[in-house]
C-alpha cells in the first residue's frame, strides 16, 4: 500500500503556516485546509508541499485551522489572500454555508477559486448567485462502495449497525447516507447506528455495548478506520470472529488488520493527492481561462485483502 | 447522627468518614437504582459480559478521575488531563515502536515514558500555578492546548500502531470475567484511599482544600502539596494512556479529547466538593460507574445518542443539586 | 458652592441642624447604641471620639442610611429624618468619606465624581464634556487646581484619593460631610492640606463630622467634641473648654484601677526574642519597632485598630514580609522565611481570626490539634490515628476543653472551646514563644478565665508570650508589662504599677501621659 491518510476527528492543535517563497512572476496560489491535527488533511499538506516542491512553477500559500469547528480562520484567510492577491485559492471548507460569502468576494476579486474535498451548499451558492464548481471524492459513494462489500458478503437480511462520525458534519452525513443505501439495496437489516465522534475510545465502548444489546450483529460499517479499530478491538475482547468490519479512509493501522481478516475492507480516496489535484486544476485554469464546472470527481477507490 | 454510636476510640477522621460513608451510601444507592432500572428495562444488562464491558469502559476515566480526586480537593482544577494522556501516549507510542528493543523492554520504555510525561506535565501545571498563585483553571487550560500541541507535533498528527502482542494482551486479560486494567484502576483507587486517609500527606491535602492559611500558618509548605496533587493528576494521566494503548493498541493524538470533563464529573457526582476540602475517592469510584453504567445502560435501552447526551447532563447537574442539600444538613 | 451658601442659611443657634435623641440600635441580641444623644450646629467641625466599639461607626452608619435604627429621634433640619437607604441620605445631603476608599481604580477622576448621577446627553448618552467640567468644578472648589480630571484614579496617591472622595461628596450638594478617619494614612504634610480644605468647606456653611484616633488633630481643627463609650454619649463640649486629657478621661469613664486583683509578676529569665527596629510591609513610616520578650515573661501589646500590633506578630512569625530590622532568638540573630522556620525555631502564633487563620472548621478535633505537630503523631509519613487520638484527648483535658469526642468537626465547639483548640494545636509542640493575637475574642466570660489560667501556667513554665489584645483589662490582667503602639510605633511602655486604661488610651492617642514614668 502507498501512502495514507485518515478522516478523523476535530481536535484543538496547530495552525500552520505553510509554503515557500520563490520568485516573484510564478502565479501564487493560496490553500486553505482544515484541521492540521487531523491525519487526513496533515497528509494532503505535505502531498500539497511535495507537489509544489516538484512541480516548481507556482508559489504556495498554505493555512490551516484549530480545529474542525473553527471556520472563522478560514474566514480570515480568504481575506488576507484577497488583500495579498494571489492568483487562485484552493480551499477545503470547515462550513459548507458560511465559506460562500468570502469566497463570492475572492471570485469577485478576480480570484480563481477551487473548492475540494468537501463541496459547498447548493442552496447558499444559489442564494448568492455564486458557480463554482466542486472537486473532490464522492463520501457517498465511497461509504456505499464499502457497504456493497459488507453486503454481497453478508447477503440479504445480515443484520449490521453503523458508526456514525461527528453528527452534523458533511462527510459523517454523506457517509451514513453512502451506508444507508448499501443497507438498501442489499435488504440488509440495520439493529443500530450511532455516533462515536470519528474517535477510536468511544468507538470501543459504543460498539461493545452495542453488541450486547445485539449478540446478532453481523457486520459493521464504521465512517472512518480510527473507529474501526476501536470496533476490531471490541471484538476481540468479545471473542468474536464471525463479524466483518469496513473502515473509510485506508489509515496505515488498518493495513494488517485488512490483510489478516479483522476487517473486510475500507475505501482509500486518496486524499495526500487531493490537494494537489486542486492545485493543478487551479492553475489551468489561471492559465487558460476556462472555468471548470459541476463536480470533478476524484478517484477513490476499495481496498479488501486481495 | 449516627456518630453517637461510634466509639470514641475510632480514629480521629471518622467522623468525615462516617459523613463521607453516609454520603457514598446515597451515591451508592443511586448507583444501584441505576442498575435497578436497567437490569428491568433491558434484557442484557446484567449479563456477565455486559459487566465486564462496564467495567473496560469506566476503566480510563476512573483512572483519570482518582488523580483529579487530588486536585479537586485541594481546591484545584485540572482541564489537561485529557490532552496529557493523549501526548503520554503518543510519546510512549513513539518509544514502544523504536526499533531495536525485544518487546519486553520495549513496554517498560513505553511505561516509563508514559509516566515521566504525565508527571512532567503535571508538575508544571502545580509548580506554575502554585509559584505564581495562579488559578489552575487557567493554567491547566493552556496546558490542554500545549500537550495537545505536542502530541500533534510528535505523531505528525498520525496514528501510531503496531505494538508488541504481550502489550495487547495485558489490555485485553480477564481475570475471572474482570478486566486487568480495571483492576489497575481499583488499585489506584485503594492506594488513593489508603493516602488520603492515612498520611500525613493526605491529611494536609484536606486541610489545605479547607482552610490553606491555617494549614500555612501551621508551618507546612502548602505549595509543596498543592504541586504534589498537581503531578498525582498528570502520573494517572500517564497510566491512563498506558492503559489506552494497551487496550485499543494504537496511539493516536486525538485521543481523550473531553475526557478531563468525564472525569471532573466523576469526582463531582463522587461528592467531592468543587471548592475543595470535602470528599473521598470512594465518591470518585462510585461517580465513575454512574457515568458509566448510564452511558451502557442508555444504549442497551436504545435510546438516541443525543437523548443519551442530554440524560447524562441531567444526572450530573441532579447530583451537583443533591450534593448541595447533604453539605446543608451535613453542616447542621 | 455659593449656591450651596446661598440656599442654606445660618439656622438659629438654638435649633440645631441635626439632632439625634436617644438612638437605640441592636444586631440581634447585641447593643450597638445605647442612648446615643448629640447635636450638629450648621456650619461646624464636630468630632466624634472613643474606643475601637464604641458606637462611633455604627453612628455613621445609621446617619448614612446603611442601617435603620430602632428607636429614638434624629431630626434634621426640624424635620424627622429616617433614612432608608444610603442613596435617601444623600438625597438629604448627608455624605460620608470612608476609610476605605470606594473609588474605582481603572475609572477617571472625572468618572469617578460622577459616578452617581452621570450627566447625559441627547438620547441617553454620556456627557463626557459636561462630567469633565463638573469634575474640574469640584476639584478647584477644593483648591486641587493642579490636577487632570481625566487621568486615571489609580495614577494618583493616596492622600490625593481622598481628597477625590472629599470633592466627590461635596459635589453633590452636601449638607453634612462626615469624615471617617481620614487622617489614618496621610503624611503630615498632606494633613495639613485636609485641614485647609475642610476649613474652606467648614466657612462655606457645611458641616462637618471629624471621626479621628488622633486628639491632637481633633483640638487643631474641631470646635466641639462628642466622647462615646459602650454605646453611649458621654458629653459633648466645646474643644475651646477642654483639653486632652478631660477627652480621655470621659473615653475611658471611671478611673479603672479594680481588675487588677492579681498582681503576680512572673520571675523572668533570659531574653527568649528581641526584635530590633522591625520595620513591616505595613508600616508607612521609617521608624522600626523594638521589643524584648524574656523567658516566662507576659508582655502585651496594645494599641487602637490600625495601629500595627497585628503586622508586628505577623512579622515576627515570618507570613509578611519584613522590610527592615532583625530578630534575635535566644541571642542569636534568625530569618524566618515563612511560619516553618519560625515554627522550627520554638515559636507559636495563635492568631486573631480563628476561623479563617487558626482551624480547619470541618475537620476534626484531633487532626486540628496535631495540625503544627503532625511528625509527632506519625510515623514516615504514615498518620498514627490511635496515638493522635490520645494526645488529643490529653491535650483537651488539660485546657479543659468541652467536647464529645475528637472525631467531632471543631465546627460543632462554642467559641471559647475552639480557641482552647488553637491553643492546643501549638501547645502539642510545647512552644518557647507563643504569640498570640486577640486570645479572647468572642469567648464568653468563663472561658476566658480558663484561657488566662492556661496562659499565666505557661509563662511560669517558663513560656514567652507575647500578647495583642483590644480589651485592656486583659492586657492589665496577664501582662507583665504593657507597650502601647500608635501608628506603627511603640509610643510608651507601661510597668505594671502605671497599668490604667487611661494611661493606655493616652499613650494609644499619641499623648504622653505623665504618671508613666518608664516611658522609653
Amino acid at each position: 500500500m502507498k501512502l495514507f491518510k485518515i478522516a478523523a476527528a476535530a481536535a484543538t492543535g496547530l495552525a500552520l503556516l505553510g509554503g515557500t517563497a520563490l520568485a516573484d512572476d510564478k502565479p501564487v496560489v493560496g490553500l486553505i485546509m482544515k484541521s492540521l491535527a487531523n491525519e487526513f488533511f496533515q497528509n494532503m499538506m505535505v502531498g500539497a508541499e511535495a507537489h509544489q516542491e516538484k512541480r516548481g512553477d507556482y508559489e504556495l500559500k498554505a493555512v490551516g485551522m484549530q480545529n474542525e469547528t473553527d471556520f472563522e480562520s478560514q474566514i480570515n484567510a480568504v481575506e488576507n489572500f484577497i488583500t495579498q492577491g494571489v492568483d487562485a485559492i484552493v480551499v477545503a471548507p470547515a462550513d459548507s454555508r458560511a465559506m460562500v460569502r468570502p469566497l463570492k468576494k475572492a471570485m469577485e476579486a478576480g480570484i480563481v477559486v477551487v473548492n475540494f474535498d468537501v463541496s459547498l451548499d447548493e442552496d447558499a451558492k444559489k442564494q448568492q448567485g455564486v458557480e463554482l464548481a466542486f472537486v473532490g471524492p464522492d463520501n457517498r459513494g465511497g461509504a456505499k462502495l464499502a457497504g456493497d462489500a459488507l453486503g454481497k458478503k453478508l447477503g440479504e437480511g445480515g443484520k449490521v449497525v453503523i458508526i456514525e462520525g461527528n453528527p452534523g458534519a458533511d462527510n459523517a452525513t454523506q457517509r451514513r447516507l453512502g451506508f444507508e443505501d448499501s443497507v438498501a439495496e442489499y435488504k440488509l437489516n440495520l439493529l443500530d447506528s450511532r455516533t462515536a465522534h470519528w474517535e477510536t475510545e468511544e468507538a470501543n465502548q459504543v460498539f461493545a455495548t452495542m453488541l450486547t444489546a445485539h449478540p446478532d450483529i453481523q457486520g459493521v460499517m464504521a465512517a472512518n478506520d480510527s473507529m474501526a479499530i476501536g470496533v476490531v478491538k471490541a471484538l476481540e475482547s468479545a471473542g468474536r470472529t464471525d463479524i466483518e468490519v469496513v473502515g473509510f479512509d485506508n489509515i496505515p493501522a488498518v493495513g494488517p488488520m485488512i490483510e489478516d481478516g479483522r476487517m473486510l475492507a475500507t475505501v482509500d480516496q486518496f486524499g495526500t493527492d487531493m490537494a494537489a489535484n486542486a492545485i493543478d486544476l487551479a492553475l489551468e485554469v489561471v492559465s487558460s481561462g476556462e472555468q471548470l464546472e459541476g463536480w470533478v470527481k476524484t478517484p477513490i477507490e476499495l481496498v479488501t485483502a486481495n | 447522627m449516627t456518630t453517637d454510636t461510634l466509639q470514641e476510640a475510632a480514629p480521629p477522621v471518622s467522623k468525615f468518614s462516617v459523613r463521607t460513608v453516609l454520603h457514598n451510601a446515597g451515591i451508592g444507592l443511586a448507583l444501584l437504582a441505576l442498575i435497578l432500572f436497567f437490569s428491568v428495562f433491558t434484557e442484557h444488562f446484567l449479563t456477565p459480559n455486559n459487566i465486564t464491558n462496564i467495567l473496560t469502559q469506566i476503566t480510563i476515566n476512573l483512572i483519570l478521575a482518582v488523580g483529579m480526586t487530588f486536585v479537586i480537593l485541594i481546591g484545584g482544577i485540572d482541564l489537561s488531563v485529557g490532552s496529557v494522556m493523549a501526548f503520554a501516549a503518543v510519546v510512549a507510542g513513539k518509544a514502544i515502536t523504536l526499533p531495536g528493543f525485544g518487546p519486553a523492554e520495549a513496554i517498560a520504555l513505553a511505561i516509563v515514558a508514559a509516566t515521566l510525561t504525565g508527571v512532567l506535565c503535571g508538575f508544571l501545571n502545580g509548580a506554575i500555578s502554585a509559584y505564581w498563585a495562579l488559578p489552575s483553571f487557567i493554567i491547566t487550560l493552556g496546558m490542554l492546548n500545549i500537550a495537545r500541541g505536542a502530541a500533534l507535533q510528535v505523531s505528525e498528527a498520525q496514528t501510531i500502531y503496531s505494538f508488541p502482542f504481550a502489550f495487547e494482551e495485558f489490555g485485553s486479560a480477564m481475570i475471572y470475567g474482570v478486566p486487568v486494567v480495571f483492576l489497575v484502576a481499583l488499585v489506584l483507587v485503594f492506594i488513593a484511599w489508603f493516602v488520603l486517609n492515612f498520611t500525613v500527606f493526605g491529611r494536609l491535602i484536606y486541610g489545605i482544600g479547607n482552610n490553606e492559611e491555617a494549614v500555612r500558618l501551621a508551618g507546612h509548605s502548602v505549595s509543596r502539596y498543592k504541586i504534589a496533587a498537581f503531578t498525582i493528576c498528570g502520573l494517572t494521566a500517564g497510566i491512563a494512556a498506558i492503559v489506552y494503548m494497551a487496550r485499543l493498541n494504537i496511539s493516536s493524538p486525538i485521543a481523550g479529547i473531553g475526557f478531563e470533563l468525564n472525569a471532573i464529573a466523576a469526582v463531582i457526582i463522587g461528592g467531592t466538593s468543587l471548592s475543595g476540602g470535602r470528599g473521598s475517592v470512594i465518591g470518585t469510584l462510585l461517580g465513575a460507574f454512574i457515568i458509566g453504567v448510564l452511558a451502557n445502560g442508555l444504549i442497551l435501552i436504545g435510546l438516541s445518542d443525543f437523548m443519551r447526551q442530554m440524560i447524562t447532563g441531567v444526572v450530573i447537574i441532579v447530583a451537583v443539586i443533591l450534593d448541595y442539600y447533604r453539605a446543608k444538613y451535613a453542616s447542621t | 458652592m455659593a449656591a450651596r451658601l446661598a440656599a442654606a442659611p445660618a439656622a438659629a443657634p438654638e435649633t440645631p441642624f441635626l439632632s439625634v435623641l436617644g438612638l437605640k440600635k441592636y444586631f440581634g441580641g447585641v447593643k450597638a447604641l445605647d442612648g446615643v444623644s448629640f447635636s450638629l450646629e450648621e456650619g461646624e467641625v464636630h468630632a466624634l471620639v472613643g474606643e475601637n466599639g464604641a458606637g462611633k461607626s455604627t453612628l455613621i452608619k445609621i446617619l448614612s442610611g446603611v442601617f435603620p435604627y430602632d428607636s429614638g429621634e434624629i431630626s434634621l433640619a426640624g424635620d424627622a429624618y429616617r433614612p432608608s437607604s444610603p442613596h435617601n441620605a444623600k438625597g438629604h445631603g448627608i455624605q460620608v468619606v470612608h476609610q476605605e476608599f470606594n473609588l474605582l481604580d481603572h475609572l477617571t477622576i472625572a468618572e469617578n465624581i460622577s459616578i452617581e448621577d452621570m450627566p447625559t446627553g441627547r438620547f441617553g448618552l454620556l456627557d463626557r464634556k459636561e462630567m469633565n467640567r463638573r469634575a474640574r468644578q469640584a476639584l478647584d472648589a477644593i483648591g486641587l487646581t493642579d490636577i487632570n480630571v481625566t487621568q486615571p484614579v489609580s495614577s494618583l496617591g493616596i492622600a490625593h484619593r481622598q481628597l477625590v472622595e472629599i470633592a466627590r461628596a461635596l459635589q453633590s450638594k452636601s449638607r453634612i460631610l462626615i469624615l471617617d478617619e481620614p487622617t489614618a494614612t496621610l503624611t503630615e504634610r498632606e494633613t495639613k492640606r485636609l485641614f485647609d480644605i475642610v476649613g474652606g468647606i467648614k466657612a462655606d456653611g457645611v458641616t462637618v463630622v471629624f471621626v479621628s484616633h488622633h486628639l491632637d488633630e481633633v483640638f487643631a481643627i474641631c470646635d466641639r467634641v462628642t466622647v462615646f463609650r459602650n454605646g453611649k454619649t458621654i458629653a459633648t463640649d466645646l474643644i475651646s473648654e477642654m483639653t486632652p486629657e478631660g477627652v480621655v478621661q470621659r473615653m475611658v469613664g471611671r478611673k479603672l484601677a479594680e481588675g487588677l486583683e492579681d498582681q503576680e509578676t512572673h520571675a523572668t529569665g533570659e531574653t527568649a526574642l528581641r526584635v530590633e527596629n522591625l520595620l513591616t510591609q505595613a508600616n508607612p513610616g521609617e521608624t522600626g519597632v523594638s521589643l524584648d520578650l524574656k523567658a516566662g515573661e507576659i508582655v502585651g501589646i496594645a494599641g487602637l485598630v490600625g495601629a500595627g500590633r497585628t503586622e508586628i506578630l505577623r512579622g515576627i512569625f515570618g507570613i509578611d514580609p519584613v522590610r527592615a530590622g532583625t530578630i534575635h532568638r535566644n541571642g542569636k540573630e534568625v530569618r524566618f522565611n515563612g511560619p516553618k522556620d519560625a515554627i522550627a525555631a520554638g515559636i507559636g502564633f495563635v492568631t486573631e481570626d480563628r476561623k479563617d487563620e487558626g482551624l480547619i472548621l470541618d475537620m476534626p478535633i484531633a487532626a486540628n490539634m496535631s495540625l503544627a505537630s503532625l511528625k509527632s503523631v506519625s510515623k514516615s509519613g504514615l498518620l498514627q490515628l490511635a496515638s493522635e487520638t490520645k494526645r488529643a484527648r490529653e491535650g483537651g483535658a488539660k485546657l479543659k476543653l468541652k467536647y464529645g469526642k475528637t472525631s467531632d468537626a471543631v465546627s460543632s465547639l462554642s467559641g471559647g472551646n475552639q480557641q482552647k483548640v488553637v491553643l492546643a494545636k501549638w501547645l502539642a509542640r510545647g512552644p518557647q514563644v507563643l504569640l498570640l493575637d486577640e486570645p479572647t475574642r468572642g469567648v464568653d466570660v468563663g472561658a476566658k478565665a480558663e484561657i488566662y489560667a492556661i496562659l499565666k501556667d505557661l509563662a511560669r513554665e517558663g513560656v514567652a508570650l507575647l500578647v495583642v489584645s483590644s480589651e485592656m483589662p486583659e492586657l492589665m490582667t496577664l501582662a507583665d508589662r504593657i507597650l502601647v503602639l500608635a501608628e506603627h510605633r511603640i509610643q510608651g511602655e507601661l510597668g505594671r504599677a502605671d497599668f490604667s486604661e487611661e494611661n493606655i488610651l493616652k499613650l494609644a492617642y499619641g499623648q504622653t501621659p505623665e504618671a508613666a514614668g518608664d516611658t522609653q
